[in-house]
């Protein structure tokens, strides 16, 4: 335990420091010697470091739309449509995504002509590849259309198991308070919101920025850091069990080991009915302390990964299921500094925002009387 | 758009016929969605601060009087990944800012388009605008 924790404190010490020096030897080697599917380090075990993203499932559907049945791929011709979509979302960001189709520019010009305003233009907004539209300044987009119709691989439909009748209760009230009009606390808002944690899943599942991670090895572990927010894991793979269940935390125990050229990950342990297995660790029923999550990193080519989870949770889900998709390297993409709660501005004018909101409601009802 | 302080109509919610915006935060929680703005002003500084950046304007009203404005961008790893770096806003840029406002009332708003002197256009945080330092490399990407 105590070598344990001084790993996880000098491997956060040395992360930037490992980046940069990680950085350094990108720009200096040949594109050609790029690590391939097979890459070993130099202690025998497979090589799975690097800077990795998600980027490229960003809009493929979490759960699976039920047109698609099970389906799990597209045809070609609804290949092309979304490939179309990611030449479109590359042009969007391009070409400065939404400028010439500003709305409020497009209607105070037309106001001074004297003319209605235009229709919003198709295109002002970024968009992921398949999801609702996001503000293009917010957004990160996939660079490759993925075949998916899901992120859910298991069960055969891609959709979420049922849930079980305390799970649908927890998730009813975590909805009654997440949508309160006038949010009375900062308890109203998830961890994510928080700046605390994403939790294991939350901080590998697509969203719209932040989707990196950084996989470093030594002898022994393997640690996964994540751009947003913040987190880093470190994972034995030396055969040891899990703590004990009395010591549990947002991220769980991991530990891991390698079968072939696939590193398996097991995560347990975790902190229950605070955060879900989705979208910012906040998508969903909030999951069990009896959580147990079984990830796959296995390199499929130099430069991506297939990664797989399988959620067991039976307190929370009727079945297991499971999510997969690949998680790929770009070149000159590195992690940036994420110090969320320090300039987490959005809790103060959010509760402030509530406040005012308030003194509204008294002063009608005043009014009123 | 020669106003110094234009209170743009209501109606422009037509961008909110859209899905709600979830960023890091509930952008609904936080602005007004009703309360589009476009202000003219002169940065006065750039906070590059997580889970969003800040711009810092002073809006000189009809009156003469400034007043101090905040504007949230996107985030600053988003806005870098798109090509915005520290010498696109320096202290002394005069531009014109579209957004919302803060539903507290205070002098914040959200931003979406940055429009310099020259009618070049930022959208906060993409790149290929022609704004200062930015290569617009779409290879980059």
């Amino acid at each position: 335990m105590n070598q344990r924790i001084f790993l996880w404190m000098a491997m956060a010490a040395v992360a930037p420091l490992s980046s940069v020096a990680g950085q350094t030897a990108s720009q200096t080697t040949p594109k050609s010697s790029k690590p391939a599917a097979d890459a070993k380090t130099p202690w025998g075990d497979p090589d799975i470091q690097g800077t990795w993203t998600s980027d490229d499932t960003w809009g493929v559907p979490f759960e699976r739309p039920k047109n698609f049945g099970t389906r799990a791929t597209l045809t070609e011709d609804e290949l092309k449509d979304r490939q179309k979509r990611v030449e479109q979302s590359e042009e969007f960001v391009g070409t400065g995504g939404g400028n010439t189709h500003s709305p409020a520019v497009a209607e105070l010009q037309a106001k001074e002509k004297g003319e209605a305003a235009p229709a919003p233009a198709a295109g002002r907004f970024g968009r992921g590849v398949d999801s609702a539209p996001v503000p293009g300044h917010w957004g990160e987009f996939a660079r490759r259309p993925s075949h998916q119709t899901s992120q859910i691989v298991e069960p055969a439909d891609g959709r979420l198991p049922a849930l079980t009748p305390e799970a649908q209760a927890k998730l009813d009230a975590k909805n009654k308070v997440r949508r309160e009009a006038i949010p009375a606390s900062y308890t109203n808002w998830s961890y994510y919101d928080r700046c605390i944690t994403r939790g294991v899943a939350g901080s590998i599942l697509p969203v719209i920025y932040g989707n990196g991670l950084e996989i470093v090895q030594t002898p022994g572990y393997v640690a996964i850091r994540y751009e947003m927010v913040h987190d880093v894991r470190i994972i034995p793979t030396d055969g040891r069990p899990h703590l004990s269940s009395n010591i549990r935390s947002y991220m769980g125990d991991a530990v891991g080991h390698w079968e072939g050229k696939t590193l398996v990950v097991e995560t347990t342990n975790f902190l229950g009915d605070r955060m879900a297995v989705g979208v910012n660790g906040d998508g969903g029923a909030p999951y069990s302390e009896d959580l147990k999550l079984t990830e796959r990193f296995t390199r499929a080519s130099g430069n991506s990964i297939n990664y797989e989870m399988i959620v067991d949770d039976p307190k929370t889900y009727t079945a297991t299921w499971k999510v997969a998709f690949p998680i790929t390297q770009e070149p000159g993409y590195q992690l940036f500094e994420y110090a969320c709660h320090e300039g987490n501005m959005a809790m103060h004018n959010m509760l402030s925002a509530a406040r005012m909101e308030d003194k509204k409601a008294a002063a009608a009802a005043a009014g009123q009387k | 758009m020669k106003s110094k302080l234009l209170i743009a109509a209501a109606g422009i919610g037509l961008l909110l016929g859209v899905a709600p915006v979830w960023a890091h935060h509930a952008f609904a929680a936080e602005f007004d969605v009703n309360k589009p703005l476009v202000l003219h002003g002169t940065v006065t500084k750039m906070e590059w601060i997580n889970p969003h950046a800040w711009i810092h304007l002073d809006v000189k009203n009809a009156d003469g009087t400034v007043t101090s404005w905040m504007i949230e961008a996107g985030a600053p790893n988003g806005l870098l990944r798109r090509g915005f770096n520290k010498s696109s806003l320096p202290p002394g840029t005069e531009i014109v800012v579209e957004g919302w406002q803060a539903k507290d009332e205070s002098t914040r708003m959200n931003g979406s388009n940055i429009t310099y002197p020259d009618g070049k256009k930022l959208f906060i945080g993409s790149q290929g605008t022609g704004a200062p330092g930015d290569k617009g490399d779409k290879g980059d990407k």
